[in-house]
């Protein structure tokens, strides 16, 4: 009976490991949009947080600048800790800010094939699922069929 | 550790070719040749298109993740 029937089995396995992949499929494209927005909002934590960061600095700067424009030449005021810092603050924001076009850019390359394995997944493997069914429907007829002749 | 997405969907790809293989083994008419060409290959090349597109995007991601830090 097993070897009788056993295209109608593979058949019919084949159309649940389809099925599972679909699920499965859908979860990876979902935990891949999820890392993109998750790395997307930790930037811009880090960059806002470097903003505040770097404006506090820079007023501390300007500070300093004042107090050294008044002196004593005998006791100079040394800004260039602030300098360093403000210049550290800006390079790495700067940095931020680079890495945020440059994943804007892939993530909207990633789109385009992203949206076509999401239509894939939604529209065209149910419509192989169904394709599958029919089959083993019509070889499951047949068998019927061709059973009492046997 | 938790697996990146692109790993467990090329691990979703293998199992699907495998039941493919298990099912060709037994399903050999007319139908199943238009079926695997038709239907089962664009979609394994679209899979295999996406997941090598996802895996870029996740090392860039880790990458400016790691770059940004401290």
């Amino acid at each position: 009976m097993t070897g009788i029937h056993a295209d109608i089995d593979a058949l019919k396995g084949l159309h649940d490991a389809l099925a599972r992949y679909r699920h499965a499929q859908r979860d990876v494209t979902a935990r891949g949009e999820d890392q993109l927005t998750a790395t997307r909002a930790s930037l811009e934590t880090k960059a806002s947080r470097l903003r505040a960061q770097l404006e506090l600095g820079q007023a501390e700067y300007t500070a300093c600048q004042d107090r050294a424009a008044q002196a004593d030449p005998d006791d100079p005021v040394d800004c260039s800790g602030h300098a360093r810092a403000v210049q550290q603050d800006s390079e790495r924001l700067e940095q931020i800010r680079l890495w945020q076009q440059r994943i804007d850019a892939e993530a909207g390359e990633f789109s385009g094939i992203a949206g076509r394995f999401a239509d894939l997944l939604e529209n065209d493997l149910p419509r192989m699922e169904e394709h599958l069914v029919a089959i083993i429907a019509s070889l499951e007829a047949a068998r019927r069929v061709r059973a009492p002749a046997s | 550790m938790i697996s990146r997405p692109e790993q467990d969907g090329d691990q979703q790809l293998r199992l699907l070719g495998d039941a493919w293989d298990k099912a060709a083994e037994h399903w050999r008419d007319g139908p199943a040749r238009q079926f695997g060409t038709a239907q089962l290959t664009p979609l394994l090349q679209e899979s295999r298109s996406y997941l090598e597109a996802l895996r870029k995007l996740m090392d860039l991601l880790e990458t400016a993740e790691r770059e940004t830090e401290g």
